[in-house]
């Protein structure tokens, strides 16, 4: 026997109450990761954006278009190496097979020199040149809507009316997890010359340049905003990751407030513990007198009771851990990718999201045990040994 | 296990006081107390309940302060020592036997006779000689393995006896040790400290209200109004 058998008796001498709060930690634990989980995923984008890529839209909104010509003038700014454009179709399955989808017009000629964490083959983009009504879609979507190269696809879009018939001519490859696989390209000028988007004639919604490594990206925004400036429509030029998190736009908020909850949960999970180790210290308080009685100094009395709860936390928290890789990363990661491609391109939780989680428990486990240990390793022996159940 | 001839005192109070507070009003425990006790002796302690009998208990095992007054017990004086020079002492010069045993329920007998060993530099095998032989000195060592809910309240309290005298201590104090006996248990308990004090020379302090177990001490005192009769 040695010091640590006795706390680690302890942790079942109230054996249901132990595993309650076990399982407190560990619903905490997982509740933490699920949501953490949620904000890398959301966020996944933005944070895997490309270093050499920035992006121009209209100053006022991102759905307010920009004249076409702007494309060239940008081009001409010097530190780009190749720009190209996208308009947001708002593309919708009208059989409803998947619930959301990025649906883009872009310029086929230079789409894929800018956007290369997309890859197609030159067979593929020599298609796609020779097709006006061709479209190239990730993987995902297209398992989703059931189509396959040559397939006929119609969609619907809640900014342009009727149906919108095209034809695969291609599936692009992401060259990383978080490249969106669920997105529907189609070329731009096929948009352009179809009068129901009298609206968007000559217009185009957002450009994307690639610039050279060394450029500070921060000045030549700042160039590209400078040209624009006295134009009736000026622009708003930022890094591709800037652009990402403008689109996830009101939803910061939220984002933010789960933030926020998810330590909350922390603080819930702090009080539980805390709330159990003072009972099970209330309740032997006299026994720590005996032990102090025969010689126990206050720092061992005070190591049983922080021992106790960071064994219970860590318990609790290695268990969270296990839960959450089985659940998130084998069960839900993989349905939400297949599912909700359009959404979460990547839903797993990370493993340092995980060691924060088990690492928070810990130290919550310490915290939680901290005043009751405190208060018991100073309590007078004599008032101890008075104390009983 | 040690042993010694009865010798001189092993316990010296001087001048004891002892006040409490109920609010702002002082209740003297104890008043201007002195007290001898020879080592080797075995002593037992009456007084109705209030006449501060543990509380003197108390402060010759060193886990309580007089107010004023001077406490030498085996050589030390104890108003001098710290909070935790005083734990060190106790744990290798007193033995606690308690009127309701006070054993650990989540360690076997061996494991609760071994709690004070843990303090100690001794080997796991060392402390597991020291163990049997104290289990074997009050005649449970075929009860190491139970736990104390597997034990009668008589083999409890010898369990507790010998975690008392596992580290070999000079004195041992019993705060009403047969209190939570039948009275079988009782003289079983009273015959085996009778041996300890006999057989190995220990100091016995004994606080008790029973006149019976008080006969089997060698010296009987009296504390009544803080004062020894």
């Amino acid at each position: 026997m040695n010091l640590a058998t006795y706390a680690r008796r302890n942790l079942f001498r109230r054996r249901g109450r132990t595993i309650l709060t076990i399982i407190a930690v560990t619903v905490a634990v997982l509740i933490f990761c699920a949501i953490r989980t949620f904000i890398v995923a959301w966020n996944a984008g933005a944070d895997e954006a490309a270093a050499d890529r920035i992006a121009t839209r209209h100053k006022v909104s991102i759905t307010m278009q920009l004249p076409r010509h702007y494309i060239d003038e940008l081009r001409e700014v010097p530190g780009i190496q190749a720009a190209t454009w996208a308009n947001w179709f708002g593309a919708k399955d009208p059989k409803e097979r998947v619930p959301f989808f990025a649906g883009l017009a872009v310029d086929h000629n230079t789409w894929f020199d800018v956007q290369q964490d997309m890859k197609v083959s030159a067979d593929v983009l020599a298609a796609w040149k020779q097709t006006p009504n061709g479209a190239i879609l990730g993987d995902v979507l297209a398992r989703a809507l059931e189509v396959q190269v040559g397939s006929r696809l119609v969609i619907t879009s809640d900014i342009y009316p009727g149906d919108w018939e095209f034809k695969v001519v291609g599936i692009y490859t992401p060259v990383r997890k978080t490249v969106d696989r669920n997105t529907l390209l189609f070329r731009w000028d096929y948009l352009n010359n179809d009068p129901r988007a009298v609206y968007s004639k000559e217009h185009l919604g957002w450009m994307v340049s690639r610039i050279a490594g060394s450029a500070d990206s921060a000045a030549l925004s700042r160039r590209i905003d400078a040209k624009f400036e006295s134009r009736d429509d000026q622009t708003m030029t930022m890094s591709e990751r800037a652009f990402a998190l403008s689109f996830l736009g009101g939803f910061s908020a939220v984002l933010s407030a789960f933030q926020w909850v998810s330590l909350g949960i922390l603080v819930i999970m702090t009080l539980i513990l805390a709330n159990t180790i003072a009972m099970s210290v209330r309740e032997r308080t006299h026994e720590y007198g005996v032990l102090r009685a025969i010689g126990f100094p206050p720092g061992h009395i005070f190591g049983f009771i922080v021992g106790e709860s960071l064994l219970v936390s860590l318990a609790g928290g290695l268990v969270g851990a296990v839960i959450v890789e089985l659940l998130i990363n084998h069960a839900l990661g993989p349905f939400m990718q297949d599912n909700m491609a359009g959404v979460f391109q990547h839903f797993f939780t990370p493993g340092w999201v995980v060691a924060v989680a088990v690492g928070a428990a810990a130290v919550l486990g310490v915290v939680a045990g901290l005043i009751p240990a405190v208060l018991a390793s100073r309590l007078k022996v004599t008032d101890a040994l008075r104390r009983l159940d | 296990m040690s042993q010694g001839e009865p010798s001189a005192s092993i316990v010296t109070l001087s001048g004891i006081n002892k006040t409490f507070y109920r609010g702002k009003e002082p209740i003297h425990v104890l008043e201007n107390l002195d007290l001898d006790v020879p080592g080797g002796s075995f002593e037992a302690l009456m007084g109705p309940s209030g006449s501060g009998k543990s509380t003197l208990l108390n402060i010759i095992a060193g886990l309580d302060r007089p107010t004023s007054g001077t406490v030498r017990v085996a050589g030390e004086d104890l108003t001098k020592l710290s909070d935790g020079q005083l734990a060190k002492w106790r744990s290798q010069t007193i033995g606690f036997v308690f009127q309701s045993f006070n054993l650990i329920p989540v360690l076997t007998a061996a494991q609760n006779v071994e709690l004070p060993l843990l303090l100690t530099s001794l080997s796991a095998a060392d402390r597991k000689t020291h163990v049997e032989t104290a289990l074997r000195i009050v005649g449970l060592v075929d009860r190491m393995h139970h736990y104390p809910r597997q034990l009668s309240g008589g083999q409890e309290q010898r369990v507790a006896i010998a975690r008392a005298i596992v580290n070999d201590p000079k004195i041992i104090v019993a705060d009403e040790p047969t209190g939570d006996l039948d009275r079988k248990s009782a003289d079983d308990v009273l015959t085996l400290m009778d041996r300890l004090n006999k057989e190995l020379h220990k100091t016995i302090f004994m606080v008790t209200h029973d006149p019976s177990a008080a006969e089997r001490a060698s010296v009987q005192r009296k504390l009544d109004k803080g004062a020894l009769q």
